[in-house]
């Protein structure tokens, strides 16, 4: 009990301690909403440069304040020269990107490190005056905060959370589409420079507390992690405002105990929650994504769902008849697949019915479409009649188009399979508009002629003719191809693969007739 | 060059167009827009009548993102200007609404279904007020209409192709504007959604509003559209289907790129 008292509750009695808290926790919330917007626009190295220029604006303002009024380290002065020297280097980047052809990101750089040496270059000609340790500004000194480093993260902190609270609705859009921004009248370079004087003042006030270096990592780490969280950005506005304020509170107790910089502790213990969230985070963090990937449902239960509910036909089963009927695999399996299946769109429930959508459909009649097909095979070599179906339900799972069709050429482009159902025709290639050969086609398609070889010449076929497929003859083996004049011609296998055709438009009614025939 | 053809076949197809007498619901005259020192769009005039379902093609670069663009108001002209119904384009803000080009939007960003359709309201509310109860029933509306009203929970990379550009017609709807910009909203979508986007359009036409449509398949473009503008960094054509869709001109403009394309320009013109 001592110790746990000793650990936590006694520091807080500290003064120190006390302001070190407040000062870090209205900075870490200010830095965890503008942080959000900052990675959403994709700007983190603007803060980067921010704060590198501040230090220019520091050794400007003091200078001035000691030349002019022999009142060194004034701090306000301190804080307005750094404020300003970050605007004018937002303002020179902006500049520099829009009238040449340099790229943003090339403009910060080169920006920020130029007004970065031009503090540099001041603070050692004129370093027999500055008696401050700029080094603090470097690494920061959030155990030393004082009452001005306070009340500026105050109003920093009242200033910039009112701004985005009211102009709420314009970042978003801005950050998301500026282009629809625009047109309805939201002044986007208006909101990017709000935004962009936030997020200075952000920097300005946290580099006392975390230093130079370190602000960047306040601003992105907490705003990222949410990121991995939340879904919406009001909701990560709060989650990053949360998570940067626990940062601040665990690095100080961290540095506090071990005597670690506090700006380096707090940062740390940022990095570390950063990832902590990127492996636990429930949609979009690593082991989430490797569940989802255990969880992935077998392509072959996938396709005895979809044919089981394909064969249903209009009786649209419901979850348990479907269970009942996919025997090979357990129950629950069975409702997974269902489950993942209705989420990407190939089953849809209606009063716990299962129906397929239009690419379930699809899908399945390709698998029924092997699974015939390869019962007819079976048959055709031979297999004894009890075994086909069962072996064929293994072997729909192979239905590549080309070895589906290259049975289907071999079988003589069978109509039926041996128990009499129909074998449906191959919808993505018999479509219109494709160039198919007239042995794929069924009855009541209509196509035009795009050549004839020599196993058909025929006078009568000739490219551009319009024909409409007639019922097959002599058990299937012979194609009927009618002209607009009502003339047939009889082709054999060879034939109708010698006559390339283009698939027409009213195939769609064809395929009706065809189904029907087939009945 | 080819250019002086290219300009007589283009003042012939523009007076074809000049015979409306109302104020026309968008002009853009000479408008050249340019991103670095050569321009996207050069000397760029078009007139477009309220009602019209206008579909705008061209290859790929061809600154057809950038017309639309620009007639929201989004980039400003180097030279040349846009009306919309009479008034600069400035001055009529939130009048035109746009469906965004599936690569440019962030599918990753933070916000809902129902949050991007909202945002189609936010012209209509001022930045002192928060949305109220009507506006979010028009989002609903909107969301039901393109029945993605099952959906508005939903972070909006977790959708479908289809699903994604409905939203985005949703949000369009939801703004209530006269003139609707739309940038390759049939772009990987199956032909059930390509039906249903359609629908919309032309219930939107029907409505009385504008419509401009970016659009690739050449095959499909004079049965979808009553004009159609082709562009290539200057304006082609401007004109009915049957009068853009010349084999001669799509092969200059698309440079030869365009065998298997000709043929179903052929067929879509039921040739
Ligand atoms: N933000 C930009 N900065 C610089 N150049 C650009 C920018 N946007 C477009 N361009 C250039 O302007 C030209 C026209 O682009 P635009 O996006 O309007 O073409 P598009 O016709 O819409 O093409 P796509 O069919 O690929 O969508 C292209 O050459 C492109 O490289
Ligand atoms: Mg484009």
């Amino acid at each position: 009990m001592d110790t746990l008292y000793n650990l936590f509750i006694e520091p807080l009695t500290q003064p120190f301690f006390q302001k070190a808290l407040l000062g870090g926790t209205l900075v870490a919330i200010v830095c965890g909403v503008v942080g959000c917007f900052v990675i959403l626009r994709r700007m983190a190295f603007l803060g980067d440069a921010l704060s590198h220029a501040m230090l220019a604006g520091v050794t400007g303002g003091y200078l001035i304040m000691q030349f002019f009024y022999g009142d060194a380290a004034n701090a306000p002065a301190m804080l307005i020269g750094s404020l300003l020297a970050a605007l004018i280097t937002v303002g020179m980047i902006g500049f520099i990107s829009r009238v040449s052809r340099v790229k943003n990101d090339t403009a910060i750089g080169i920006m920020y490190t130029g007004v970065f040496a031009a503090g540099g270059i001041l603070a050692s000609v004129f370093s027999h005056r500055i008696h401050v340790d700029l080094l603090h500004f470097v690494m920061g000194q959030v155990l030393a905060v004082n009452d001005t480093d306070l009340w500026v993260a105050g109003i920093v902190a009242a200033v910039v959370l009112s701004a985005v609270l009211i102009f709420y609705r314009q970042l978003q859009l801005t950050s998301f589409d500026p282009v629809m921004a625009a047109s309805i009248g939201i002044p986007v370079l208006a909101i990017d420079y709000l935004l962009t004087t936030c997020t200075s003042l952000v920097v300005v006030s946290a580099v006392t507390m975390v230093g130079v270096i370190l602000v960047v990592g306040l601003l992105v780490t907490p705003a990222a992690s949410a990121y991995l969280l939340c879904d919406r950005l009001s909701r990560m506005l709060v989650v990053s405002a949360i998570l940067g304020v626990t940062s601040v509170v665990g690095g100080l107790y961290v540095s506090l105990w071990t005597n670690i910089a506090g700006g380096a502790a707090i940062v740390a213990f940022c990095t570390v929650q950063f990832l902590a969230i990127l492996v636990v985070a429930p949609r979009y963090g690593l082991i989430a994504g490797w569940l989802r990937r255990a969880q992935m449902v077998p392509q072959q239960l996938v396709e005895d769902v979809l044919s089981c509910v394909l064969r249903a036909g209009d009786a649209h089963p419901t979850l348990e008849e479907v269970q009942s009927r996919v025997v090979e695999s357990r129950p629950d399996a069975v409702a997974k697949a269902v489950r993942t299946l209705t989420r990407q769109n190939f089953l849809e429930e209606e009063n716990d019915r299962l129906q397929l959508t239009e690419t379930g459909k699809r899908e399945a009649q390709r698998v029924l479409r092997a699974h015939r097909l390869w019962e007819a095979y079976l048959e055709h070599v031979g297999t004894p009649e009890t075994e086909i179906h069962a072996k064929a339900h293994q072997l729909e799972h192979v239905h590549d188009p080309a070895a589906v069709d290259y049975i289907d050429d071999k079988l003589g482009h069978p109509l039926r399979d041996p128990h009499g159902s129909e074998i449906p025709v191959d919808r993505d290639t018999v479509a219109p508009g494709k160039i198919v050969k007239v042995s794929q086609l069924r009855e009541g398609h209509c196509a035009t002629i795009v050549s004839v070889g020599p196993m058909a010449a025929n006078d009568l076929l000739k490219p551009g003719t319009s024909v409409r497929l007639g019922p097959r003859q002599q058990n299937g083996n012979m194609w009927t191809v009618e002209l607009t004049d009502g003339r047939k011609i009889a082709l054999p296998h060879a034939a109708a693969d010698a006559v390339t055709v283009e698939v027409q438009e009213e195939t769609r009614n064809a395929e009706v007739g065809a189904a029907k025939s087939a009945k | 060059m080819c250019r002086p053809r290219a300009e007589k076949r283009r003042r012939r197809l523009i007076n074809l167009r000049q015979e409306s007498t109302a104020t026309p619901a968008i002009e853009v005259s000479h408008l050249t827009v340019s991103y670095g020192p050569t321009p996207a769009l050069l000397d760029v005039s078009v007139t477009i009548a309220k009602g019209t379902l206008v579909g705008v093609i061209g290859p790929n670069g061809s600154g057809k993102s950038t017309l639309i663009k620009s007639i929201l108001g989004f980039l400003k002209p180097d030279f040349g200007t846009v009306r919309i119904f009479g008034q600069p384009a400035d001055e009529a803000k939130g009048r035109v609404a746009y469906v965004p080009q599936r690569g440019s939007v962030d599918w990753d960003f933070p916000i809902t279904v129902r949050e991007v359709a909202m945002m189609g309201r936010y012209g209509h509310i001022p930045w002192w007020r928060d949305a109220t109860r009507e506006d979010r029933r028009i989002a609903d509306e909107a969301l039901d209409m393109v029945r993605m009203g099952d959906f508005r929970e939903r972070q909006i990379g977790q959708l479908s192709g289809g699903q994604q550009q409905r939203v985005f017609m949703a949000r369009a709807m939801a703004q209530g504007a006269e003139i609707l910009l739309l940038d390759e909203p049939f772009a990987g979508v199956d032909a059930a959604t390509e039906r249903a986007i359609l629908d919309v359009l032309d219930r939107t036409k029907a409505a009385g509003r504008t419509l401009v449509v970016v659009h690739h398949d050449l095959a499909t473009a004079a049965e979808y559209f009553d004009a159609l503008v082709l562009l290539k960094q200057r304006l082609y054509a401007y004109g009915p289907p049957e009068a853009v869709l010349e084999p001669e001109l799509l092969s200059e403009v698309y440079e030869g790129k365009l065998r298997g394309f000709t043929e179903l320009v052929k067929r879509g013109r039921g040739g």
